[in-house]
């Protein structure tokens, strides 16, 4: 409730008030606005953590149905760890919903961004292997249709690409390489969505039902209009899993070495990255399932797609060496 | 089920933050002459209504009004603050949605009028009164729940960002106005001007608090004989504070009954 007179303000002083304003605020920094992304994705974990379905016996049995197929290493702390939570459900799944929303409120509070970013990346580690079975990698049942290589691992990844830091030297090309460099960020990007074209061309997903399937089983418990979006798209793929996983695949190879290209061509894929994280997010996931009411995330498709953004190619990132801001303006708490 | 304790914890904030709104409205005195301007206790005033409301769905005990009479106080406050973002929208431009004050408050009011009505339809099942959620009833049309849900997180995270941030203004500031102002004049919360002092010297020299201030955002400051605005429990964070409090508990209000 800003108290600022206008009655009798003349035009000129108007137009002075707004230059000044736009100087004070300064462009908006895009790594910051990426940062508040993700930390609206923590915040909305957090509170889809509070749902009724979490608090239950199913939350347990999900959380133990990841072991399987995995590695006995792998599988039995899953199958300890859902024990656990089956005795100790209201408790535990409070704690869980609670760390989540802190990670949101954490990361949206400027001060607290950097503490708050690195509780991320272990709590999304441990969540990646005892929530969801390291996103079924090992199984051979990992699509990136249905949400592989496990949508928490992405927080962790986001979380490395937006740390508010920069490395010294030349100007970034894009957001995701002011803490990282643009060699070892293209290096993560072209992991991610090559082990994606990957894992789409897995037996188990170029099966001729695979995909049909795969989307078909998602219309339970979704509303009237997605469960005919479901299966009109599983039809569209019926007995042509072969074919969609190799379009599929050749999509995820084209973006995975677009942030190699020149920065048109790469902006080109980057678009290209989130029409199939899109796709993927509201034909593959329905959403995240949010509106079963059993969700304990968005799932995949906004993550991909809020990464595809850290890469856009910038005119002008600037790092921190070439920046000429004010002295005592401090990393996390201005531009980060 | 969702234990209760967390429904009550929830609605024990939602309390808070109507005692905290009830206490910004008494010490602005707003309906007084010199007092502060009603178009700005309208915020508190759809704060007190709405923690009373949300307290009262999450915990049955707290229930207050019918929910129809509650559908009708949200009607008349979706329609307020819809007319008041379009007439910031046309001092401002679309700026106004996403820097304004009263663009969260529309969609807090709407989400408010979409939960009574969604879930009070014949079709949720039961008496069509929200008789507090342990019982979890279910929203029709979760679409819009779910929409409803992504702006307030949204807006949630913006204002804890402006609320944190070193440039933080107006009703962001968590410094802000810990002098009063003084006189008709051009100032921001809290800026300091002297008394009579003019529109453009004001302006010449302002705090970075009072360069950052949006248009849309401003009205005219009270005489000295005012409250003393911005200090204390009328401290713009305050308000901003109770408005993000709110935008979460409702976002969990939204998702528990989807």
């Amino acid at each position: 409730m800003s108290e600022i007179a206008t009655a009798g303000v003349r035009p000129a002083a108007r137009g002075r008030l707004g230059a000044r304003a736009g100087a004070a605020k300064g462009a908006p920094d895009v790594r910051r606005l990426l940062q508040l992304g993700l930390a609206g994705i923590w915040l909305l974990d957090g509170l889809l953590q509070y749902q009724a379905f979490m608090f239950s016996k199913g939350f347990s049995d999900m959380l133990a149905g990841t072991a399987s197929g995995n590695p006995g290493a792998v599988a039995s702390p899953i199958t300890w760890d859902a024990t656990l939570i089956a005795h100790h459900a209201v408790a535990l799944n409070a704690i869980f919903a609670t760390i989540q929303l802190l990670l949101g409120i954490g990361i949206a509070w400027r001060p607290t961004v950097r503490v708050a970013l690195a509780a991320s990346i272990a709590w999304s580690l441990g969540v990646w292997w005892f929530g969801e079975g390291l996103g079924m990698v090992l199984t051979g049942d990992a699509s990136p249709v249905n949400g592989a290589p496990g949508a928490v691992i992405l927080y962790a990844l986001l979380a490395v690409l937006l740390w508010p830091a920069d490395r010294p030297g030349k100007p970034a090309p894009f957001t995701a390489a002011r803490a990282v460099g643009a060699p070892a960020a293209r290096a993560l990007w072209l992991v991610l969505w090559l082990s994606l074209a990957y894992f789409a061309l897995l037996p188990g997903n170029r099966a001729p039902q695979a995909l049909h399937d795969m989307i078909a089983g998602m219309e339970d418990g979704e509303p009237g209009w997605l469960a005919a979006l479901d299966r009109g798209a599983a039809s569209l793929v019926a007995h042509e899993g072969l074919t969609a996983s190799i379009v599929l695949a050749i999509a995820l190879v084209i973006v995975a070495v677009g942030v190699y290209l020149p920065a048109p061509a790469a902006r080109g894929t980057l678009v290209m990255a989130i029409v199939v994280a899109a796709v993927i997010w509201v034909f593959g996931e329905a959403f995240g399932e949010i509106m079963t009411g059993g969700a304990t995330d968005p799932n995949s498709g906004p993550l991909l797609a809020l990464l595809a953004l850290t890469y856009w190619p910038a005119r002008a990132v600037v790092t921190a060496s070439a920046r000429t801001a004010p002295a005592g303006a401090g990393e996390g708490m201005t531009a980060s | 089920m969702i234990p209760a304790w967390i429904l009550d914890i929830f609605a024990a904030i939602m309390l808070v933050v109507a005692a905290v709104s009830a206490a910004r409205l008494v010490a602005a005195r707003p309906w007084r002459p010199g007092g502060r301007r009603a178009a700005l206790a309208d915020i508190d005033v759809a704060h007190l209504l709405m923690a009373i409301a949300m307290a009262g769905q999450l915990a049955s005990g707290l229930r207050t009004l019918p929910d129809g009479v509650w559908e009708v106080i949200f009607a008349v406050m979706t329609a307020w603050f819809a007319y008041r973002v379009v007439r910031d929208t046309r001092v401002s431009g679309i700026r106004a949605l996403a820097g304004g004050h009263c663009a969260p408050h529309l969609i807090h009011a709407a989400a408010m009028l979409y939960m009574f009505l969604a879930l009070s339809a014949p079709a949720a099942g039961g008496s069509g009164e929200m008789g507090g959620m342990s019982g979890m009833g279910t929203l029709q049309l979760p679409l819009l729940a779910f929409l409803f849900a992504l702006l307030l997180v949204g807006y949630s995270i913006w204002d804890l960002d402006q609320l944190s941030g070193p440039g933080a203004s107006g009703h962001y500031s968590l410094a802000a106005a810990r002098v009063a102002p003084t006189g008709p004049v051009l100032a921001g919360v809290g800026a300091p001007a002297g008394p009579g002092a003019a529109a453009g010297p004001a302006l010449a020299g302002a705090s970075p608090a009072l360069s950052a201030v949006e248009p849309a955002e401003a009205v005219q400051v009270p005489p000295a004989s005012a409250p003393a605005d911005g200090t204390g429990v009328l401290a713009p964070w305050v308000a901003t504070g109770c408005r993000i409090a709110m935008g979460v508990t409702m976002t969990f209000m939204l998702l528990i009954m989807i």
